[in-house]
């Protein structure tokens, strides 16, 4: 994990901010210098929604090292009351009780640990509403 | 000569585990095996192109190099990078050098080394680049488990059922049984798929491609350089190419049931070659899980949309059946190493077309193609191939 990229995206990883663009109105996710839809760099910085339902979902067994402490958890697919799609993962709940349509809040967790004595990196996961 | 490239030579390594070997040295024995292949001398040959996802980029770039070198060569080399589909990518560059006019015979080589990575996370990590890595794949998503949302959402929209699903490396095994080059030479049972722990509900241990060592060569020629060497027996058109691309994350896409970039590459391809799906007899298609090739087989326009798993089950695309689906016995049983995997793809339709598949031979088939996919399906590349005369 590299400082200055957690740095360089502190604003999308630990507030969930995107884009809106005041010319066409589009939103996204992640954050870009212009609109991905009509290129227009006329943007302002837009908070995501911060609940949602859950649309897929499945469990992750084997990943990187500095998220292995983690496994098994559920990942998937969050559509927001905004209409934006995002991928997290699904906790503070039994694995079996996580089911598609699901109503979610985003919630503030560590993503990943660079062994004992390295960076931690934050970000959104999701918890049932 | 009727047509503008063709394919003049091609040979690969045994896929599977080489641990004494380099990713070099295995590149450096498919290229000059196909070189060997095509009967021709290797100063024929004016340039090179290098398709790999990783190799290459970790430790030691410019690998291209190296292999030259080895190869006693003395030509331009030039990496491509395109995920898991590098060597369809290096191979349709290869295919425009020659187009260009630029040259006149040139040679692709893709390559893999997988099993350095023996610490457990790495595989996982380098796949995860192929999707898309911050925001997928640092938020706790893995490439299986990607696919794994991929195949629920056909379960769901069209009732595909595991034993259709499971029904694709099943008959890719069985195929794989038949070609000396696979890693994997024996059957699976349906039930021993079925009975396999669940790794990311509904994937099970055994449904994904294993990623290995190999590496794979090709050689490309124009008709002048054919028509001046009539000495070579190989030639095989290239009659139709198709590249597109989609959104690297699956949470930005409209749909989950289709692949877009296999859709309009296949388009492209069709286009060029002035065919229809309906008269490709055989393709290899990018089986890395059994709903990729259930995605590619509808995709490409070969059954209606949400048929794909029925129409593996019922066997439509067994081999000799309607249309053959993975003959070599695709990724899961020829094994994947990610480079070289796109031209292993293509040398298996080139031995079909040249009726030198030995017992995969598909009786009468004018017309093959391959799908190479990266990622979840960001990048996808199609092409077409027919044999020097139709026959009708």
């Amino acid at each position: 994990m590299e400082p200055p990229k957690i740095w360089r995206e502190k604003r999308e990883r630990y507030l969930a901010v995107g884009i809106k663009c005041l010319d066409c109105e589009n939103k996204s996710f992640p954050k870009s210098e212009v609109c991905a839809k009509c290129s227009s760099s006329n943007v302002e910085e837009y908070k995501l929604a911060n609940t949602g339902k859950l649309l897929y979902y499945t469990q992750v067994t084997q990943t990187a090292q500095e998220m292995m402490e983690y496994t098994p958890y559920i990942v998937g697919i969050i559509e927001l009351d905004d209409t934006i799609k995002v991928t997290g993962q699904i906790v503070d709940c039994n694995l079996d009780e996580v089911k598609e349509g699901m109503l979610l809040r985003m919630v503030f967790k560590i993503l990943a640990r660079d062994g004992d004595e390295g960076l931690i990196r934050y970000g959104f996961k999701f918890a049932p509403s | 000569m009727k047509h503008k490239v063709y394919i003049t030579g091609s040979n690969s390594t045994k896929f599977g585990e080489h641990y004494s070997k380099s990713a070099s040295s295995l590149a450096t024995q498919a290229l000059l095996g196909s070189i060997n292949n095509a009967e021709i001398k290797k100063e024929s040959i004016q340039a090179a192109y290098f398709g790999s996802l990783v190799s290459g980029s970790n430790s030691q770039t410019s690998i291209g190099s190296t292999c030259i070198r080895e190869c006693g060569l003395d030509i331009p080399i030039t990496r491509i990078e395109a995920g898991n589909a590098s060597g369809a990518a290096a191979f349709q560059q290869a295919y425009f050098g020659i187009l260009s006019g630029q040259y006149e015979c040139v040679a692709v080589v893709g390559v893999e080394k997988l099993s350095d990575y023996v610490k457990g996370g790495t595989i996982e990590k380098i796949l995860g680049a192929t999707i898309d890595y911050h925001w997928e794949f640092e938020m706790g998503a893995t490439l299986t488990s990607l696919y794994a949302i991929l195949t629920k959402a056909h379960m769901k929209e069209y009732n595909t059922t595991l034993e259709q699903l499971a029904a694709v490396p099943v008959k890719n095994h069985k195929n794989g049984v038949k070609n000396p080059l696979a890693q994997f030479r024996r059957e699976i049972s349906l039930d021993r798929f079925l009975k396999a722990k669940r790794i990311a509900d509904p994937i099970g241990r055994f449904d994904p491609a294993t990623h290995c060592d190999g590496a794979s060569s090709i050689i490309l020629s124009s008709s002048q350089f054919l028509a001046e060497n009539p000495d070579i027996t190989t030639k095989v058109p290239i009659i139709g190419l198709g590249h597109a691309s989609d959104t690297v994350s699956l949470h930005h896409r409209d749909t989950l049931t289709s692949l877009k970039a296999t859709r309009k590459a296949a388009d492209q391809a069709f286009k060029m070659a002035n065919i229809k799906a309906k008269d490709i007899n055989v393709a290899e298609v990018h089986d890395s899980y059994p709903i990729g090739e259930i995605l590619a087989i509808e995709d490409i326009g070969f059954f209606p949309k949400g048929e794909g798993g029925k129409a593996t089950e019922d066997g439509l695309t067994s081999l000799g059946s309607e249309i053959s689906i993975n003959p070599s016995g695709g990724l899961k049983a020829r094994g994947d190493p990610f480079g070289a995997t796109g031209l292993a793809q293509i040398i298996e339709i080139v031995e079909q077309m040249k009726g030198e598949a030995g017992e995969r031979q598909i009786a009468d088939s004018n017309y093959g193609l391959t799908q190479n996919v990266s990622g979840t399906g960001a990048l996808t590349y199609v092409s077409i191939f027919t044999r020097e005369e139709v026959k009708k």
